[in-house]
Formats: C-alpha cells, sequence, structure tokens
C-alpha cells in the first residue's frame, strides 16, 4: 500500500505493508537509526519519535499510523534551534552514558520544553515517565531538562 | 491476512457486516503487542483511526459524547471535559504514560476489556452508555451491562463503538474519588482501582456509586456494596459487612486467587478512605 506523510519537515511516500512497524519503517526503509528498539512493547521509550508534534512510542504503531500525518524523529529534531540547545544541555550535564536510551529521551525532553517549559521537576519527572534508562540513575537527565527549560525562556 | 483501510464510516459498516474474524485497529497499542505476542496471528485487520465521524469530544444537549478513537492525550486535554467530568480529567493523569496517551483510545481500551483497563470503572462510577453502531442500526447499552465475561461483551462481529455517552451532570453535587494501588507491570504486587461518587447530607450518605477495576474479569459496579452503604451514616456502617458484599459480588480471576484476601483487604479500605474523606 502507498503511504504519504511528512518526515522531517520532507514529503515523502513509499510502498510498504501498512502494518509495518512504524519503528522498522523508519530505520528500514528510511535510513533513519535514531529511534532505537529496545522492549519492543511500548515501555521503554527508546522509540519515541514525534507523531503530528506529540511523542509516541513508534514500536507498537503502524505505517497506516503516520498516514498524512507529520513525523519528526531525532535527526531532524536535532537540527532545530530547540533541538541544539537541549542537545548542548544534555552534554553539559553528562546525562549521556551508553547513549542507547537518548533519542528516547531527547524527543520526549523537547516536546517538554517546546510545550511546557517549566522549570519544574515534577512536571518533567512526569513527562518522561515513559522513558527509561538503565545506566544515569536519571537525576542527570533531569538536570538537562531543567537547564534546558532555563535557557530557552 | 487482509488489511482495509475504510473509505468513510458507511463503508466501515459495510465491510464489517462482510467479514468474519475481525480486528479494527485504532491506537493499536493492545493489538500491536497482541500480535507481536503471538496471541493474535494472521488478523484481517481493519483500520478506523483516521474516521472523521468517530473522534472527537463534544457537548448535546444534557450529554458529553465521546468519540471512540479519541485519544487518552485529547481526553485529558480537554476543555469540556474539565469543566463538566473533572473525574475523567483527573483520574486518566496517570494512564500507563505520556506516550502512550497520545496512542490509546477509548474505546480501544473498553473494547479491549481487560480487566485492568483503566477508564472502565471510572466511566462505570459515572453511568456511561455506550453507543454502538451496525451497518443496520445503533444502540445505546450501559457500560455496567457491556460485559459478559472475561474479554467477552455484547457486541456482535458486525458493531462497533461508536461513541461513550456521559451525563453531563454526571458528577453534579457528588464528591468524587478515584485510586489506583500497585503496578501494573509488576504481577507480583496487588493492583486494585476504584472509582467512586458520593452525595452527603448531615453526615447521611444519601448516594453512592463505587466501581472496581483488577478484581473481577471484568471492572464492575459494586451495587451490593452500595445498597449497604447508602442511607447510613458513617458510623453506622460495619466494614466487615462491606468486605462481604465486596465478596458477594466478585469472581476473581483464577490467576490473582493467591493474593485474593488482601486485594478485599485492600479495596476496603478505599471504601474506607472515600468515605472518610
Ligand atoms: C506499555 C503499555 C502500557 C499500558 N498501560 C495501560 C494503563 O496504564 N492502563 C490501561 O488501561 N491500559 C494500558 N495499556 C493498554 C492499552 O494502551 C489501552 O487498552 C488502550 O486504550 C487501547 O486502545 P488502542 O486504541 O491502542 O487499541 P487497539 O490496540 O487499536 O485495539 C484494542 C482492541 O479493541 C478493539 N477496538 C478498538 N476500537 C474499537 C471500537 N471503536 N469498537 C470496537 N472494538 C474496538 C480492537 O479490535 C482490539 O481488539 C498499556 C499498553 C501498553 C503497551
Ligand atoms: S522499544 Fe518502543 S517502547 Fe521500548
Ligand atoms: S544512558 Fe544507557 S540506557 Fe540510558
Amino acid at each position: 500500500m502507498k503511504i504519504s506523510f511528512t518526515l522531517n519537515k520532507e514529503k515523502v511516500t513509499i510502498d510498504v505493508d501498512p502494518m509495518k512497524r512504524l519503528l522498522d519503517v523508519l530505520r528500514e526503509d528510511f535510513n533513519l537509526l535514531g529511534a532505537k528498539e529496545s522492549c519492543g512493547e511500548g515501555e521503554c521509550g527508546a522509540c519515541t519519535v514525534l507523531l503530528n508534534g506529540k511523542p509516541v512510542t513508534s514500536c507498537i504503531l503502524n505505517a497506516i499510523h503516520a498516514e498524512g500525518k507529520e513525523v519528526e524523529t531525532v535527526e531532524g529534531i536535532s537540527k532545530t534551534k530547540l533541538g541544539k540547545l537541549i542537545m548542548d544541555c544534555f552534554d553539559e550535564t553528562n546525562a549521556v552514558q551508553c547513549g542507547f536510551c537518548f533519542p528516547g529521551f531527547f524527543v520526549s525532553s523537547y516536546y517538554y520544553v517546546k510545550t511546557d517549559g517549566e522549570k519544574d521537576l515534577m512536571k518533567i519527572k512526569r513527562a518522561l515517565s515513559g522513558n527509561i534508562c538503565r545506566c544515569t540513575g536519571y537525576e542527570k537527565i533531569f538536570d538537562s531538562v531543567m537547564l534546558a527549560c532555563e535557557r530557552s525562556n | 491476512m487482509k488489511f482495509i483501510k475504510p473509505k468513510d464510516i458507511n463503508n466501515l459498516y459495510e465491510i464489517i457486516d462482510n467479514i468474519d474474524r475481525q480486528y479494527l485497529l485504532a491506537g493499536g497499542t493492545d493489538i500491536n503487542v497482541q500480535i507481536k505476542n503471538g496471541i493474535i496471528r494472521n488478523p484481517n485487520i481493519i483500520y478506523i483511526n483516521h474516521l472523521k465521524e468517530l473522534s472527537g469530544i463534544e457537548e448535546e444537549n444534557d450529554s458529553i459524547l465521546i468519540g471512540s478513537t479519541t485519544s487518552f492525550k485529547d481526553i485529558i486535554d480537554s476543555r469540556i471535559i474539565k469543566r463538566h467530568i473533572p473525574l475523567i480529567h483527573s483520574s486518566l493523569q496517570n494512564f500507563a504514560s505520556p506516550l502512550l496517551q497520545t496512542s490509546a483510545t477509548i474505546g480501544g481500551n473498553i473494547a479491549n476489556g481487560s480487566p485492568t483497563a483503566d477508564v472502565i470503572p471510572i466511566l462505570l462510577a459515572l453511568d456511561a452508555k455506550l453507543e454502538i453502531c451496525s451497518k443496520i442500526s445503533c444502540r445505546e447499552v450501559f457500560l455496567k451491562d457491556f460485559f459478559i465475561g472475561y474479554k467477552k461483551n455484547v457486541m456482535s462481529n458486525n458493531e462497533l463503538i461508536t461513541k461513550i455517552i456521559v451525563a453531563k451532570n454526571a458528577e453534579q453535587k457528588y464528591q468524587t474519588f478515584y485510586k489506583k494501588v500497585g503496578s501494573r507491570n509488576s504481577l507480583a504486587i496487588a493492583k486494585v482501582a476504584i472509582a467512586g461518587l458520593k452525595k452527603v447530607e448531615n453526615e447521611k450518605i444519601m448516594n453512592i456509586k463505587l466501581a472496581v477495576g483488577s478484581l473481577n474479569e471484568y471492572p464492575r459496579r459494586l451495587f451490593k456494596v452500595e445498597e449497604y452503604i447508602m442511607g447510613k451514616t458513617l458510623i453506622e456502617i460495619d466494614f466487615n459487612k462491606v468486605n462481604e458484599y465486596l465478596q458477594q459480588e466478585i469472581t476473581p480471576i483464577s490467576d490473582l486467587r493467591s493474593d485474593k484476601e488482601y486485594r478485599y483487604h485492600v479495596c476496603v479500605n478505599l471504601i474506607r478512605t472515600f468515605l472518610n474523606e
């Protein structure tokens, strides 16, 4: 089936099984390897992307869910001004260790800073509650988002 | 396996009238996990998430109508819901995770019918109805009458849930309560979810509505407990009796039997907490 959508601001069309997981479409058909697979069941957030501006786990969505919509991945978002600012904050606070979870945290953080942006730890924790990190213990990740909120204001 | 994307809602009714075993694909958060784990094999899939008629929240006369493919995020963000049925707004805040809230739909949560489905006890306490439609006609069914067993309901194969209907004044003059205990992912910990509405005058409980999730094969209203409590003041209530009525009303799921007593205990304590508020 032919499916058209906007991917990182570019119009794209592919001929694909409409039930193929959106995560696999991004990784296999577009070679966008930022979004990762870990649990494959919506629990860990490693595969987070934006769908029509809102964060979703792409491992439990299908290609058809993207049709006519806008998909943004870590690759696209990190090129925006706000994306760069957040990237720098993660960098400065040493919030990334193995990095496997980072694309997911980055997308969720971007959504939070963009749509709310209040420097409020409880709100930030809730916004990132769909993402899991095995390495950092979260504190540094929260620190980077706090810093991003401060700088983006 | 077949995949069909209906042109419009009438086309959808035609299609489900003609196909035997089928799954409607809304947000996909249940179906995709079931496909991955081999619980669903070679399904006929009919996509419904693009149909405008099935999504959105509106006011109509004395009712709030919630389209079945409305996402939890849109429900939580809805001004109509916040204004008229704040219980829905506040109790869904902790649904799954923000990432799931964007995809998961209210109709999918009800139709999938898990004993732990979060929205069902809330809607039960609010006396919600479902609009269920097929090619030929639409009917309204009270949610309390919708389930007939573990993941079984009164819908036939050529029907789907189109709307969830809640009276605008469903929680007017009531105090509301919602509590979820334990975690969904760790099966070792008991989980009970309870939603309640109560109306108290001169310390007397004039009206009470209680619904629980996770204790039964499907979430259920506690009519016997309600009847016992109604008309009493707090000191007149014997919580051993509440426990007895609770047990009469519940047929625990077999794999949860080991911690059955504990679950009853938690549930009675939650009812006590609510009545004390
Ligand atoms: C990581 C994770 C966490 C979760 N956490 C929670 C949680 O905290 N609480 C909770 O309650 N649930 C939770 N869920 C379960 C799930 O997200 C919800 O049940 C969700 O609301 C299902 O909606 P959907 O649109 O994704 O359903 P789908 O997967 O699209 O469909 C589910 C079922 O409903 C049927 N269906 C869908 N729409 C209709 C309709 N309009 N009429 C008739 N049948 C229909 C489909 O045929 C299918 O059988 C979780 C799931 C995951 C993966
Ligand atoms: S891989 Fe998608 S949520 Fe874990
Ligand atoms: S840095 Fe390793 S999982 Fe988060």
